[in-house]
Order: C-alpha cells, then structure tokens, then sequence
C-alpha cells in the first residue's frame, strides 16, 4: 500500500526513513511555512549539519498522528495545537516541545461578496471602515434573524487553531455569541474558495495565501488581519516530539538556528522575490506567483481590483521566532473560555514551550539570547 | 453484530478492498466519502459508530473539529496508515483514543481491529465522564465551601450552622445543595 495523497495536487514526497541523523519535519501548504522552505531551499540546515527532510501533510490532524507514530519528527504547527496534543484532547496524545514561533500574523477574516452586501445594507455608515469592526457583522446577524435566512457560516482551519480563538475573541468582544449568534465549521484552507463559491460558508478565517486567492478570484474581500484582533500574535509554531528532542537536543537547536536565519533572509525585501518563488513552486504551485508574493510583501489586495495595500502581515524577524510561554498561557485561557479543555496547572505550558531551546539557537545563530520583549496578550475575556 | 461504518478513502482501489473486507466480515458500510466536502453533514447523516478513514486525509481537521466545534457526540476514528514503527504501534494503542493502526490492512484482520478500537473508546469515554464527575463534585464542594463561608462572615454564623442553613433551604427549595450554594454567591455579589 502507499501513502496516499490527500490533495489531488501531484504526491508529496513520500515520508523518509527513519534516520537518527535525519530530522523528519511536516508543513502544511501556507505561506507561513516559508522558514522551513526557505531554511531548506537556501541549504541553511545542511550549511550547519543537519540533513532535514521536508514533508507536505494535508491535514493537521495527520501532521500531529504522523509525529505520534514515529513517522516525522516534528513541524510546523498551530500554536494552541501543541497544548491540545498533549492534554490528548482529541486523536492521538502526543506530548511535544514548541522551540520556536515560526511566524507572528498572516491570517485574513475574509467576507464573501453575498454577505458584504448584507453588511452594507445593514450598517451602510461601518461596511467600508477597514478594519471592519465585529458591529457590523452583529448588524448582518441582526437582520438575517428576522428574515428567517440560516446562521451566518463562518469557517476556521482546525478546532484547536488561533484563526478558531482570535475570531472567537474578536466576536465575542462585539456581543456576538460564536455559538449561538453563528456557526463555525471547519475547512481545509484550499477549500475554503470553493466552499465560498458554492455558497456553503459565508466568510472564513485562514492563513494566507488563502485570503488573497478569494480576493483574486472575486468571491469576496478581507475585512480585517488577525493582527487587527491582537498585535504582534504568534501564529505557526515549530513543534517537536518530545522524545525526539531528549534523544537529539543540539541537532534541534541547530535546526531552529537556521530557521532564525531564514527569517532574517526572509525580512529583507531584497528577498522577496526569490522568497516567493521558493514558497509558489514548493507549497501552492495552484495559487498565482503574483497572489503568492502579497504577503511575503506584507501587502494585501483587500478586494478584487484594489491595488494592494501594506498591513501588519507576516513577520519572521528574529524577536518574532521567540517561543513566549506566556504566550501559550493565553491560548489556554481560550481554550477553557471554549470549553475545549479544563483547568490546568501552572507546570502545564513550562512543559511544552521551551524557550531555552531557542537561546541555545539564538547563540548558535550569533544573535542575542536575551529574551525579546514579550508582545502583551489580548485581555482575557 | 453489525457495525455502521463510513468509509473516508480518496484511494477508491483501497476503499473498495477494505468495503469487501469490512462487509464480508459483517459491517455495514453506510457510504464512502471520497473528497471532503460537507463532511460534517455526511458525517451526520450516515449514523455510523465507527469511522475508517486514511490518516492523511484532507478532511480529518473537520471530522476532528465536531466535537470542539458543534458538541456532536464523538464517535470513533479508525485510522489506517501503511507502516508504522512497532514502538509507536504500542504508544498509540497507550495512547488509544479515537484511533487505530491497521498495519498492512489484511482485509480478514479489519473487523478485529474496528471492534478493539470500539472498545477503548468506550472504555475512555466511561473514564472521562468519571473524571468529568469528579472534577464537578469538586467544584461544588468548592461552592458550598464559599457559600458557608459567606453566610459565616455576613450573618456571623458558625460554620455548623451555616451548613445547617444552607441544607435547610436546599430541603424547603427541592434543589442540590450546590444550587443553594451558587445563588447565595449570587445573591452576596448583588448585596455587596
């Protein structure tokens, strides 16, 4: 039997062998893999000897299992994601480390055309402020509820996902009950155009370069950043089994300094080309170079035709890699606001974020091991 | 017994071996779901008790966000890969929620596997109410705890008495004590 691959895009490349001396990391095809590709594509990991063998997973309920069954090492991954895996909230319980914030931002709240019709008719004075406040999605929930239409349907990545608690948050915040007042489903972020095509979702929050490709193909337009919703937020993290990381602590550390570097790479406008050319042709060779290079840009069109605007987009800088604890605490408080899981101990965010993994990379990389100025959470609600 | 199951396979080749094994063996294989969309409501409208699905598949952050998302009732997810290394076999069946390995998928060993996986997941939805108990009888002693001490404080009761009171209006009202607990808070907050 073979691996069979879950898009219809050509076969990933099959999953290595297990190699003690090779790292076997997964990615999911966003724009915010771009340090594991660039790191990769640039030679940055064999540069300071570490063989790393890339896989794409299409889901990341499978990226998680593929750790826990001794398939992959470790890999990009959402930052409440970590926390869930090791509670064994839901699928397989897998305890793992997160060394490193791989990206801060890059998520759009995208509203597709239907539904910002109805916003403008609702609240005509708050559907073009940008960024679009919550109040005028309440005023769109509002007025379908007279008229006897379904829940507004909004999707997310994943449950355990900071799209899923951001946009919570953001509603939340505005006095719309995300259970109650609307429904959120889950969908792939490749499908997410489709689903908006066919009517199936009327908005959805994702990582890029999945906003921008609705905007590209006319089906709607991006409301708000999820750095609208809480600035300087870190998005993807680089998780890792936590027994892979006792067995091999320095090929780890060494692994995050080359990721610390392609992020500098990365922040250098001069790279943005050669970056988006890495990231179009190794992640969504489906999505438009042109699509693909807004956000590397910190740039997005906001709606078909526009010219593309600057936004608090993806950052890679070296601060912007730094694994905050307390940054994972946050998560949790969200994660019991939702009811996702109970209340934990104060030891349980200590051991999964590992910021002393970082340091020891951050030395090796010839940057500070101080620990960056800690980007304060949202209040918690 | 037959088992309702929905199959969840891109690879239709694989998908129509393991309906032939799963039939065969007397599982009713309620549909097959190649590409995810609307998984939810096909989830849904198949009634199945178990689901087997490719580890890999597309949709597997859907079928695993119901819970989270839509408080549907979980089910079991049988998951198969190709190869797994037998270590991680054995840490997986520890682990053994809602999944299974089915290891080169004999078609004869499919059912066996389903109905082990069944099981557990049972058994750990049983351990997790009685978890979920526990944790909410702790929680109401915690409250009673509070409302004693507050009938303590304000109405300079020693702590029999005020247990004593608060098991009396528990009696007269025909609610849980922890009821009676909470709405003394309640009532506490609003006259302070």
């Amino acid at each position: 039997m073979t691996f069979a691959a879950s898009s219809t895009l050509d076969a990933p490349r099959p999953l290595a062998a297990p190699r003690s001396d090779v790292l076997r990391l997964g990615y999911v095809r966003l724009t915010d893999a771009a340090p594991l590709l660039v790191a990769d594509a640039l030679g940055l990991f064999h540069r300071r000897g570490v063989t790393v063998s890339l896989s794409r997973v299409g889901a990341w309920a499978a990226l998680r299992d593929h750790i826990a069954l001794g398939h992959l090492d470790g890999g990009q991954m959402l930052s409440p994601m970590p926390i869930a895996a090791h509670l064994g909230v839901s699928g397989l319980a897998t305890p793992l480390s997160v060394v490193a914030t791989l990206a801060r931002h890059g998520n759009t709240i995208t509203l597709g055309e239907a539904l910002m019709a109805e916003i403008a008719a609702a609240a005509p004075e708050l559907a073009a402020l940008r960024p679009l406040p919550a109040q005028a999605l309440a005023a769109a929930i509002v007025a379908r509820r007279g008229s006897g239409r379904p829940l507004l349907t909004f999707a997310v990545v994943f449950a355990f996902s900071s799209h899923n608690y951001l946009l919570r948050h953001w509603l939340a915040a505005a006095g719309i009950d995300p259970e109650r007042d609307m429904q959120l489903v889950v969908v792939a972020p490749p499908m997410v155009a489709n689903e908006l095509a066919d009517g199936r979702i009327d908005g959805f929050c994702a990582g890029e370069p999945w906003g921008s490709r609705a905007v590209h193909l006319g089906l709607g337009r991006i409301g708000l950043t999820t750095a609208d919703i809480w600035l300087n937020h870190p998005e993807k993290v680089l998780a890792i089994g936590q027994n892979r990381l006792r067995q091999a602590p320095e090929r780890i550390s060494t692994c995050v300094a080359a990721i610390i570097e392609a992020g500098i790479w990365l922040s250098d406008p001069a790279n943005h080309g050669e970056a988006t050319r890495i990231v179009h042709r190794t992640a969504v060779p489906d999505v438009p170079e042109a699509v693909v290079g807004l956000a590397l840009a910190r740039q997005l069109v906001l709606a078909p035709g526009e010219a593309p605007t600057s936004v608090q987009g993806l950052q890679f800088h070296p601060a912007a890699t730094y694994p905050h604890p307390e940054h994972g605490a946050w998560w949790a408080t969200q994660m019991q606001r939702w009811g996702h899981i109970g209340a934990q101990p104060d030891t349980l965010i200590p051991s999964i974020w590992r910021p002393d993994i970082w340091r020891l990379a951050a030395l090796e990389a010839g940057i500070s091991p101080q620990t960056p100025p800690c980007p304060a959470c949202p209040p918690i609600a | 017994m037959t088992l309702r199951v929905l199959l969840i396979d891109d690879n239709l080749d694989r998908a129509a071996a393991v309906t032939a094994g799963l039939e065969a063996d007397g599982c009713l294989v309620m549909g097959l779901v190649p590409d995810h969309a609307d998984i939810v409501a096909q989830v849904r409208a198949a009634r199945a008790e178990v689901i087997v699905c490719d580890l890999d598949h597309s949709s597997r952050d859907a079928i695993e966000s119901m819970r989270a998302l839509h408080r549907d009732e979980p089910r079991p997810v049988v998951m198969f890969v190709d190869r797994a290394e037998p270590a991680s076999i054995a840490a997986a069946m520890e682990a053994g929620v809602a999944a299974y390995v089915i290891e080169g998928l004999s078609p004869s060993r499919v059912r066996a596997v389903i109905d082990v996986a069944v099981a557990r997941f049972a058994s750990h939805q049983a351990l997790r109410a009685e978890l979920a108990d526990m944790r909410s009888a702790l929680s109401e002693r915690k409250l009673v705890e509070r409302a004693k001490g507050l009938l303590m404080q304000t109405r300079r009761m020693s702590e029999d008495e005020a247990f004593r009171a608060l098991r009396r209006l528990a009696m007269d009202q025909g609610k849980r004590l922890a009821d009676v607990a909470e709405s003394v808070i309640a009532m506490a907050k609003v006259l302070k």
